[in-house]
Formats: C-alpha cells, structure tokens, sequence
C-alpha cells in the first residue's frame, strides 16, 4: 500500500523514530528542520510488496557521532557523492532508497532521497545500533552488499568485504578521517532482497507510534505505554551513574524507584537493559524509552543526570532479531561484552 | 544444634576473620552456614542461612545486583565475601529491601571456622580461649593492669576486675554500669546479659586479701557458647589474677615501709643531705629541689596506715600535680611538689584540692589533716613537713573546722600551744606550777587572767569580779610560792607558756 505523507506528519514521524531509537541514534531535530521545506512534500512511502523484487536499493544513513551532527550540519546533498560512487561501482542507477537504522535520527534519512527515488518502507535494524556490523542484510550475511563512505574533504571511499567486522571498522576509520561524523551508504542489494532480509514498515510504526504519543503524552504513564502497545518497567529518580570499570562507553544509571525498588538502566550509545531488584526486565533489542516524568521528553542517554526524575518505558523488539539465535547474538548486550544482562523471559 | 548463629556473635568473635556489617538489618539469625566459591554452587534451596563466598564480587553494578538478588531468591538472609565492602549504595538499599545482610570479609575461611566453632564446635571454642590464656600468664606483667591488658589483648575479649561497689580496672574496652549491676556476685561463675546487648562472663576471684572481687570477660551480643566459654576462660585466668592481687600487695607494703624509712632519714637530717640519702630519694623519685606544700593525714583513732595511704595515693593520682605519699606513725605524710613558685591564688587552689582529698578520706577513715606552708628547697621541705604535723595534731581536736587545719591559719596562740604540748613540756610546766596548788586552783586562776590582761591589776580583777587589792595580794602570794620576779619578761612568757599548757590539758 503506497501511503502519502504529508508535511503535518513531520514532527509524528520525528517523535516515533525518536521513541524506536531507545535512548540513543540521535535527535531528529537537525532532520527535521532540514526536511522543513513544504515544496519537498507530500512524500510517497512504498510499501514492499509495490515494488519489483529485482529493483536494485540502496540504504542511506548518518554515522558517528549524533552530537557532532548538530554542531556540524551537513551539506544540502551529503549523499550524491556517495549514491554517484555506489552506482558507478555497480555499473547501474539504484531507483529505491530505503533506510540503514530504524531509529534515532536516520530513520528520517531517506525523507532526504525521497524527491529522487522511491522511498521503501524498509530498515536495517528496527531500533538504533552502534555498530554497521548490526545491519541486518550483514547480519544475514547478504553478499554483494557495498558501502560507501565520506573520507572528508570530499573524498569517497568504496568497500566490498565479506567480513562484517571488516566494514565496521573500516568506515569507522573513514568516519574518524572525515571528521567524526559523515554519510555512509549501503548498496549492492535488491528489493527483494529486503522482504527476507530487513525490518519491515518501520517508518509506518513510527508514524503511528509519535502520533500516538503526541496524543496521549500527558495521560498517566501506565495509559501512555498501553497506548504504544508496551509495558511500564519503572519510575523514579535518578541517584547514580557509574560507568563500567573496563568499558568508559557503558554506564548503569541507578534509580530509586517510586515503591522503593532498586531500578538500574544499562546503557551504551543507547539503552541496553533495565533492572529491577537485580532481575532484568528488559534487554535489547526490546526498546527501552526513558522519558522525563515531568515533560515527558523523549531522553537520550547522555540526558541520564542525576536527580532527574524519569519514566521507563518498553517498546517490543522488531520480531526479525527473535527469528534466530543468531540474529540475537548480535543485538543482545553480550553482544557488547555486557555479561548477565540477558532477559531471562 | 539447637541455637542459632547470631550476626552479634559473630562479629564479636576475635577471630572472625575481618568481618564486617556493610547493610541489612543489624540484628540477624541464622540456622545454616554454606561456605562456597561462587554464588553458582550455593544450593538451590535454603531457609534462612548465611552464605559465605570466597571469591570476590563482580565488579560491574548490575552484576552486584544480580547477585544480591540470586543469594536472596536461594533463601539465605546473609551473604559475607571480600571486598563487598565496594558496593554503590544502590546495591547496599537492595540488600535492605531484600531483607539480605551483606558483610564485608577479609578472610572467609576464618569466618568459616568461627561460624563452626559457634554452631558445632564449642568445646574447640573453649579450648581456643584457654590456650589464649595460658598463652598471656606466658608474658611477663608488671602489675595487674598490665596482666589484665596481656589477657584482654590475647583472648580478644574486654576484661574487668569489679567488686560490689564498681569497677576496679578493665582493659579493652568499657564495663558499662547497666552491666556491673546485672552481674550476680554470688555464684561462682556467672554469665549476665543486659538489653542492648551487653554480655559478661564472670568468675569469683579467690583472694585471701580481698573479699568480693570478680573478673568478667564481657562484650557485645556474645552468644550463651561464647559465654559459657569465656566462663571457662575465666575460671582458668582467676588464679593468676588472685595471685597477681597477692604479688602487687606485698611489693606495695615493702614498698611503703621503705619509704616510710626514707622519709624519717630525711627528716632527721633536717635539710643537710648527705650524698648517699640523696640517691637513695633520687631512686625514690622523690626530689627535695623546687617548691613544697607538705601535708600530714592522721589517724584519731587507731586504723591500718598501709590502707590508709593506699587509699590517699589514688586519691593524689587524681590531682594534676607531682605529689608523694609514704606512711609514717599513725598516718600518712606526704607533700606536693612544684618546680616553679605558686601565686597565693593557685596555692589556695592546691590546698582546696587537698581538702577535697581528705574529705574523700574522711568517708572512709577517721581522719583529721594538716597542711604545712609552703616552702623551698631541701630545708623548706622539712619546714613544710614539719608544720603540717602540728597543724595536724591540732585538726585532731577541731571538728569546727571538719578535722582540717592550714598551717597558714593557725595563730601564734595555736602554734605556741602545738609546741608547748610537747611531751617533755607539760610534765615541766605542772611541776613548776604545782606551788599554785594549795587554796584550791584560785591562785592559778588568777595568775592566767592576769597575764592574759597584760598584768594589769585592774582588768584582771574586773575580769575575775574580785577586788583589785585581792588580785594584788595574790599575784605577790604566785611570786612568793614561786620564787620568781614577774617584772622579767621572759619569766612573764615562760609562766604564760606553762599556764596555758596546764590549763587546755
């Protein structure tokens, strides 16, 4: 089914990726605001099953670091070099774009592709991830698949590997070149290739989930989360934040709970697992949203201070990780060298 | 077993291998000790025990809570490791929710054994304390105090000496008077316990000089086999201390009855010392240079000297100046030492404190004190000694000013009469004026008034309500008998003297 999305939507949309990103992926700000252009919209979202399967795709998405994007905003096409370098590579034009992360600001990356290709309602991961070694079609281990990357200065680099992990570490030298924060995009796959092998219909859940929450933000809490089809984990203020002693990047924010209880998030550029009692209630991939108690913002982790008050909230995971071990191994906080923070459930 | 193991115990147990309460409840009870590695080979099910694990904590927070949480959901109200002390305190308020008492441990094993030796192996516990014991007569001691610091260090367990009245000494730790009064001193061993906590083995200390003393190892929240083990390490240590008791008392009484000799060598030398009393003061620790204020606490009845002066000995210790004490006849002598002169305020002070200390005295002994000036130097020393043992003898007689008399305050009058009191002067005086006798003491009489009223007639006779012709021909009757010139005034002071002499005996 094609929708049509119209400009009112924006900030929904914005809300709904922000909400997926599960403290982390980045504020949609920066995105929305250069999406602001009424002339842009309406915009046509596919749905998968309107493509042709052989169609070629390619995936678009900002890396490194959120908080650098917003300083250093990028330029009004930051991804023709990149799109140019893939095709060339490929020796085709790729007419469908779809997105690399579910969540954070890149689930509004494609938005700024939208004017020349067809946008598919298709990601990569179904929340955000740190790592291009978690997109899905690598995951899965999809050959063929290529990335491009800016090395600054107007430099492209083209990487065609068989190893992952190759890749992450490869574009993530590129993205530290190219000053800490640049495009990078995927191709080298089909539209058919994304029914097997992607999250689907993404940006309609996110659509549906900011304008749910848009509505019933100032509900009580247990109503709010009900409403987005997840679960209360907890409510309290936040007395501690330790990082791990070997790993600076992860942090565990303590909170004391509103009943008493000893409640912990886990988190590393998003939230990872959320405690309680020193049982875990929740683990990635299952999307962990902490909103302010007070504002009901949507808080990223580094907004994790001490003395706020926060509501924890769980969205369900994209079902495609849950389909095999495997997948899972590659999303679960062990994944990260995290021990003991596997959901039992 | 039929008790339990208590968290109080345990952490008053010497060898408890560094154990410490980090949170939970500070009371705690427990049927079972599980000792293991890890928390993973705790078994799955238990009611109400204390897991001890020798391997150290995770170090992430989470994994701290997960692990609280897992020893908790096993069924164990305790779990003591090293280094659990590191713990955030949101770990530490899970335990508390939880109901789980963590504990620090530096040696798990040793927590192990003293878990053992309370639960199972008392008779261990018994024996462990006994060889303490025997281990610490092993040491020499200077004193009792120092044996009671080598038992109280040794057994790991406070010690005091106590009577019905108080505590005599302790060492390691404070004998709280809530403690001393729930202690029966009838039995031969006794185990007392007091709300709060406070518990105390005691055993009757068999000493032939001292009735009623007891010695009890005491602590907070000893368990009954503590207890009871401790009752036996004190049964074991009483005979030490009594002889100890025994030791101490005949040193002090050869002691004192060599001071009490330095002190009359001394005074009879007056002040010029030869070389060899010198050293043997020196030795003494007594010094004859600086300033002194001597004083003299005498018995007006018959008592014990030795206890008089052991009694004013720790009643000096607690003034905070040099003092010295040794007895001499029928009571104690003794002077404080100043190196540096004393303003007549802080003297006041000194002899205040002197006065406090024979009040003190005075409750327990009936005694009457003397306060010498005060003085300087080898011969001001005898000086001061000297006066305070007149002051003394006139404190005898004067209940008016609470059997107490400064040498300062004395009065010519009661100086004169301290001297003329002398046993070779009385005798003198009654013979010289025995003439007086006849016509019935009138003549004596007379002559008294008459000196007093600087022999003159008049006064004398207005005094006596006689004519003054008839105290005229009287006193020429007292020059008759007597054989003497009243116009002399040294013969004037002599009979002064021997009147007043004849007349106070």
């Amino acid at each position: 089914m094609v929708r049509t999305l119209q400009y009112e939507q924006l900030p929904m949309l914005g809300r709904g990726f922000s909400l997926l990103g599960s403290g982390g992926g980045g504020t949609t700000t920066m995105l929305e605001l250069a999406l602001a252009d009424a002339s842009l919209w309406p915009m046509q979202l596919y749905g998968l099953e309107e493509l042709d399967p052989a169609l070629p795709c390619l995936g678009a998405a900002f890396v490194g670091s959120t908080l650098l994007l917003n300083e250093r905003l990028p330029g009004d096409a930051p991804f023709d070099p990149l799109i140019a370098a893939a095709e060339r590579w490929l020796g085709i034009s790729v007419p469908v774009v779809c997105s690399l992360e579910g969540g954070g600001l890149n689930g509004l990356t494609p938005f700024t592709l939208a004017g020349t290709r067809m946008m598919v309602d298709a990601d990569l991961t179904g929340r955000a991830v740190p790592g291009l070694d978690q997109m899905s079609l690598h995951v899965d281990r999809v050959p063929g698949v290529i990335a491009t990357c800016d090395t600054g200065a107007g430099g492209v680099m083209l990487l065609q590997t068989d190893r992952p992990a190759d890749l992450e570490r490869i574009v993530r030298a590129a993205v530290i070149q190219a000053g800490g924060a640049c495009g990078t995009v995927f191709a080298g796959f089909t539209v058919g290739d994304l029914a097997e092998h992607a999250i689907l219909g993404g940006t309609a859940r996110a659509l549906e989930l900011g304008t749910t929450f848009d509505t019933m933000a100032s509900e009580p809490l247990s109503q709010l989360s009900a409403a987005l089809g997840g679960r209360v984990l907890g409510e309290g203020r936040i007395t501690a934040a330790t990082s791990h002693p070997r790993d600076p990047h992860v942090s565990s924010v303590e909170i004391a709970g509103v009943g008493g209880e000893v409640h912990r998030i886990v988190s590393r550029s998003e939230s990872l697992a959320f405690m309680t009692d020193g049982r875990v209630e929740a683990s990635a991939p299952t999307i962990i949203v902490t909103l302010d108690s007070i504002s009901r913002d949507i808080l990223e982790v580094t907004a994790f201070t001490i003395g706020r008050h926060v509501s924890v909230i769980e969205l369900p995971a994209p079902h495609w990780w849950s389909r095999s071990a495997e997948r899972m191994r590659h999303v679960v906080p062990a994944a990260y060298g995290l021990d003991e923070l596997e959901f039992p459930g | 077993m039929s008790e339990n193991l208590r968290l109080r115990a345990l952490l008053a147990h010497p060898a408890n291998g560094g154990l410490r309460a980090v949170a939970g409840p500070a009371e705690a009870e427990w049927n079972e000790v599980v000792i293991e590695s890890n928390e993973s080979e705790l078994p799955a099910e238990v009611s109400g025990g204390i897991a001890i694990l020798s391997a150290s904590p995770p170090t992430t927070p989470w994994q701290q809570d997960a692990l609280i949480r897992r020893v908790r959901d096993r069924g164990f109200v305790a779990l003591a490791m090293p280094g659990i002390d590191n713990f955030g305190a949101g770990n530490l308020a899970l335990a508390t929710r939880l109901g789980l008492s963590v504990l620090h441990v530096d040696k798990p094993l040793m927590l192990a054994k003293a878990c053992w030796q309370l639960l199972e192996a008392r008779d261990a516990l018994t024996l462990g304390y006994v060889r303490k014991v025997a281990q610490s007569i092993e040491y020499h001691a200077t004193g009792l105090p120092d044996l009671l610091h080598h038992l109280s260090s040794n057994v790991g367990h406070a010690i005091a000496l106590i009577d019905e009245k108080g505590v005599l000494l302790e060492a390691g730790g404070h004998f709280e008077p809530a403690m001393h009064s729930a202690v029966n001193f009838a039995p031969w061993v006794d185990l007392a316990r007091i709300d709060g906590g406070g518990t105390a083995a005691s055993v009757r200390v068999d000493s032939p000089s001292r009735a009623g003393l007891r010695i009890a190892f005491f602590g907070n929240g000893l368990s009954d086999p503590q207890l009871r083990a401790l009752g036996v390490a004190a049964e074991v240590a009483m005979p030490a201390v009594a002889a100890r008791i025994l030791i101490d008392e005949v040193v002090a009484v050869n002691e004192a009855s060599v001071s009490s000799g330095l002190l009359r060598d001394f005074l009879e030398q007056r002040g010029g010392i030869e070389a060899e009393l010198e050293q043997r003061l020196l030795d003494h620790g007594w010094r004859t240079a600086g300033f002194h204020l001597g004083f003299r606490i005498l018995g007006r009845t018959r008592l014990d000297s030795f206890q008089l002066l052991r009694f004013v000995t720790q009643q000096l210790g607690q003034l905070a100046v040099d003092s010295h004490a040794t007895m001499t006849g029928r009571g104690v002598t003794g002077w404080l030492t100043f190196t540096e002169s004393q303003s007549p305020r802080q003297l006041e002070q000194h002899v205040f404190s002197l006065r406090k200390v024979h009040n003190t005295v005075r409750k327990a002994f009936n005694v009457a004190t003397g306060v010498g000036a005060f003085e300087n130097g080898s011969a001001g020393l005898v000086a001061t000694i000297s006066g305070a043992t007149d002051a003394a003898r006139i404190a005898a007689n004067r209940s008016g000013t609470g059997w107490f008399v400064r040498f300062d305050a004395l009065g010519l009058e009661q100086l004169l009469l301290s001297w003329t009191e002398h046993d070779t002067f009385v005798p003198a005086a009654e013979s010289l004026l025995a003439p007086l006798a006849v016509g019935g003491g009138e003549l004596l009489a007379t002559l008294s008034a008459y000196l007093d009223h600087e022999s003159g007639t008049a006064a004398t006779a207005t005094a006596l309500r006689l004519h003054r012709n008839t105290v005229a021909t009287r006193i020429q009757r007292v020059q008759e008998l007597l054989g003497v010139d009243m116009s002399d005034p040294e013969t004037r002071l002599a009979l002064h003297l021997a009147c007043r002499a004849v007349r106070s005996k």
